[in-house]
């Protein structure tokens, strides 16, 4: 179990590794921002002023070590377009982006799941044909699309909720539902097609045999052991949410991380796009670890696949 | 003096104590520290931002040059001089007067009595030389260069000196949107709390005083009650909502009142909704850029060819499409609302005159134009040129090209710019003409970089700037927009218009009262926007 540990903790690393790489590398293909950061007039000995500033004129491999060497020191840097400290401003966001999470978490919990259930139990029925339309609307409706509705009807014509922004519990709503939206059909569909092969195996069939009743074999031997991808599925969803809702954040002008990234992107802010993607990445990849270690705890074979 | 007189003097005057008592009621509707008697200063004010709010268009002394501070120095900081409403760049702010030299080298400023700094500091000649000689700014190098000394005077009183004669000073130090370093910023607590410090808690002596800061999402701010002008509203909030959709559905919510950066096809929903007011505030100009026309190999190199584009392009249907028919067709590249800029009458549209040229030119068939590569993100604008370019045989394919891209390539120079291409420019610059001239058309320029090089027109700007004599100066400056005009050189396509609304609280009986000022497209003086009653 040891070695399995420290097995999977060199693959995060190595993963880590390959992934602050990848980021640093693409954002700088993406051009200098020294000619956004300095003034439309600005002359060549300004651009240059600013590049020595921020360190970019320095060889791209110096560059590399010294953001490796900051971050093992807890120190993503300083945002170009804030002029403050990326993890400040990451940590500042990540109590919003948290919260329309869990919220978008929670509704995607409350639709998928007992819809794939219905759709698994009443499988090529009215229910499952109902489901598998959730399923393919939410999974190819565009969230931005989803959200401009969602505001037309809700903000504009009926004028329940606030359009946009983050005062109370009201203006959660709407885009919790349409970022929960999309991670519903996906927990519809993997709900459904994990219930379908748990009630085909034996010991459901042995169940059923041994004369228990419908709601019993589905709810307790069924549901229950079908349940464990969906967890897992939910946990990762619930990273990327945290991390990656930029379009709905940007469409409700929520200030979450998945904004605070769109702007870096926007603003060609290097040390900001870097910082985000690799705490992000740390983590998916944490989360991933954690379960991993779990899965072999629980399971033992595990442990033996290389 | 008769009885008759005596009752009647008797009848007006005032006793000892009615006088103390009248001269202290009057104190009492007075505000401390000289600021205006102002009305009732209540309600709140929301605009809806158009991108991410950058903390550093908080701090004057990091100014990049653009327009967009201006909307957040107008609330919270001020300046010596600065554009206000129709006036260019010398509107009266911190300074109550100030005179230029004759010779152009030097300028004082008399600082208004009692103003003051947000935490309640007086503004001092001390905070205005610190605030201009620790400029680091857009333009600060020019600064720099000219200035000999800032000499206070008195208490009240600042001088500057330059080592040669600066007659661009006032109009650069005035044009909030070309620079910062007019911008007064309280010396102490700068250098107490530092650039980063002053960034996330900044000071100012503006009509509005910061009250929370959510970098990048809400900028709280509330009236500052010694302002020397009177402040109507007393909490306004700025909110960045990037999602134009978003920010129109606040506005017909309510959730604002001013909204900035309306795309064309969301402007039918303000100009059908009674309770909006839609504020189409020109802007900024566009124009295409016939790279190598100096190279006689250039198709471009034909005067009669560049004629030809020029008439073969549809403005008016640009500008219908790009800006609901509220942008301008006519006129120069050159916006002409800066010193200097040439007024030019509308350039035609006439496919026959210019299929003609085509052919007298020797391209009876046009040719072919590798790319027409339009200014991000405005690539619609690019596809109707590549459009209208058809009709003459000229055939061109349109180059998509992120903004940092764009401009890293434009600033590189010619050579990034092989075979046949055409640059479809965008840009409003503030001041004066030379700014447009030396940052687009000068040879070596920021933007111009080798791509134009004539060196008798930019000679002409060497005698403009060298001369201190205002009417040889005008005639410089025409004479060399006119022959860019008269030749070609440049081909203007129109004048965007920055779309704005304006909601239902705000008391206003045309958008000009709420943006009433032809230097910035943002709404502007924020102490005098109203709410209705």
């Amino acid at each position: 179990m040891r070695q399995f540990i420290i097995r999977r903790t060199c693959y995060s690393l190595i993963t880590l590794l390959i992934l602050s790489l990848t980021i640093f590398t693409v954002v700088r293909l993406t051009g200098d921002p020294a000619t956004l950061m300095a003034e439309p007039g600005a002359r060549a000995e300004d651009l240059a002023r600013v590049r020595s500033q921020w360190g970019l004129d320095r060889p791209w491999p110096v560059q590399y070590a010294q953001f490796v060497q900051n971050i093992l020191a807890g120190n993503l840097g300083i945002s170009f377009n804030y002029r403050m400290p990326v993890s400040e401003l990451y940590f500042e966001r990540l109590p919003n982006s948290l919260q329309l999470a869990l919220a978008a978490t929670t509704l995607s919990f409350l639709i998928g799941i007992p819809a794939g259930l219905l759709s698994a139990v009443r499988v090529d029925g009215a229910w499952d044909q109902v489901g598998k339309v959730i399923a393919l609307l939410g999974l190819s409706v565009p969230g931005f699309w989803l959200g401009l509705v969602l505001i037309l009807i809700f903000s504009v014509w009926l004028e329940w909720l606030p359009t946009g922004g983050k005062n109370d519990w009201h203006n959660i709503v709407m885009p919790a539902l349409a970022l929960g939206w999309y991670f519903a059909a996906s927990l519809l569909r993997l709900t459904r097609s994990s219930m379908l092969e748990v009630m085909r195996s034996e010991y459901i069939k042995l169940a059923r045999l041994k004369g228990l009743p419908g709601y019993v074999v589905i709810a307790k031997h069924g549901f229950k052991n079908a349940l464990v991808p969906v967890l897992t599925l939910a946990g990762v969803n619930l990273v990327v949410m945290v991390n990656a809702a930029v379009v709905i954040e940007v469409v409700f002008a929520w200030p979450g991380i998945g904004r605070l990234l769109y702007e870096g992107i926007f603003q060609r802010d290097f040390p900001l796009v870097q910082g985000v993607v690799v705490l992000a990445g740390i983590m998916i990849v944490l989360v991933n670890l954690v379960i991993d270690i779990l899965y072999a705890f629980i399971d033992p074979r595990i442990r033996l696949t290389r | 003096m008769g009885a008759e007189g005596r009752r009647l003097r008797n009848s007006i005057a005032l006793t000892r104590r009615e006088m103390l008592a009248a001269g202290v009621a009057m104190m009492a509707q007075l505000p401390a520290g000289g600021a205006a008697t102002a009305g009732a200063t209540t309600g709140s004010m929301t605009l809806a931002w158009h991108t991410a709010m950058a903390p550093r268009w908080l701090d004057p002394q990091d100014h990049d040059g653009t327009a967009t501070p201006d909307n957040f120095l107008t609330a919270l900081h001020d300046a010596l001089i600065k554009n206000f409403g129709t006036e260019l760049y010398d509107h009266r702010s911190l300074a109550e007067r100030y005179e230029f030299d004759k010779d152009g080298k030097s300028a004082t400023f008399w600082l208004r009595d009692g103003i003051q700094f947000h935490n309640g500091d007086p503004v001092t000649p001390e905070d205005v030389k610190f605030s201009y000689e620790s400029y680091r700014g857009a333009l600060a190098s020019t600064f720099k260069a000219k200035t000999e000394a800032v000499d206070i005077v008195d208490r009240r009183t600042i001088r500057f000196r330059f080592k040669e004669p600066f007659l661009d000073f006032l109009l650069l130090l005035g044009s909030g949107n070309v620079t910062g370093a007019g911008w007064v910023v309280p010396a102490k607590y700068y250098q107490q709390v530092g650039p980063d410090g002053f960034k996330r808690k900044p000071i100012g002596a503006g009509p509005y005083k910061l009250a929370a800061i959510e970098p990048g999402v809400k900028i709280q701010f509330e009236a500052f009650e010694n302002y020397y002008r009177p402040v109507q509203i007393k909490n306004f909030t700025m909110v960045a909502v990037p999602e134009a959709a978003t920010r129109l559905a606040m506005l017909e919510r309510g959730e604002a009142d001013i909204i900035y950066g309306l795309p064309g096809e969301l402007v039918d929903r303000v100009k059908n909704n009674p309770k909006l007011m839609l504020a189409p505030v020109l802007s900024g100009s566009f124009w295409l850029e016939l790279v190598g026309f100096q190279d006689p190999k250039s198709p471009f190199h034909d005067k009669r060819v560049r004629q030809a584009i020029s008439l073969a392009i549809n403005r008016a249907a640009i500008n219908d499409a790009e800006s609901a028919g509220l942008g301008r067709v006519s006129g120069n590249w050159i916006n002409d609302d800066v010193q200097f800029g040439l007024p030019w009458p509308e350039l035609e549209f006439n496919l026959e005159k210019a299929r003609a040229l085509m052919r007298e030119a020797g391209h009876p068939n046009g040719f072919t134009v590798d790319w027409l590569t339009p200014l991000a993100p405005f690539y619609s604008r690019g596809e109707r040129v590549v459009a209208q370019l058809q009709a003459i045989g000229i055939r061109a394919k349109l180059q998509v090209m992120e903004r940092g891209v764009f401009l890293q390539r434009i600033q590189a120079g010619i050579r990034q710019w092989p075979g046949v291409q055409i640059i479809m420019h965008g840009a409003r610059i503030g001041g004066t003409w030379a700014n447009w001239y030396e940052s687009f058309f000068k040879c070596g320029g920021f933007n111009a970089v080798d791509r134009v090089c004539l060196p008798e027109l930019d000679a002409k700007l060497d005698r403009y700037k060298s001369s201190i004599d205002p009417a040889p100066r005008k005639e410089l400056a025409e004479e060399v927009q006119r022959a860019i005009m008269d030749n070609c050189y440049l081909v203007p396509v129109f004048r965007h218009a920055f779309m704005n609304a304006i909601g239902p609280r705000i008391a206003a009986h045309k958008w000009q009262d709420v943006f009433p000022t032809i230097t910035t497209g943002y709404a502007y003086p924020w102490e005098d926007i109203k709410l209705k009653e």
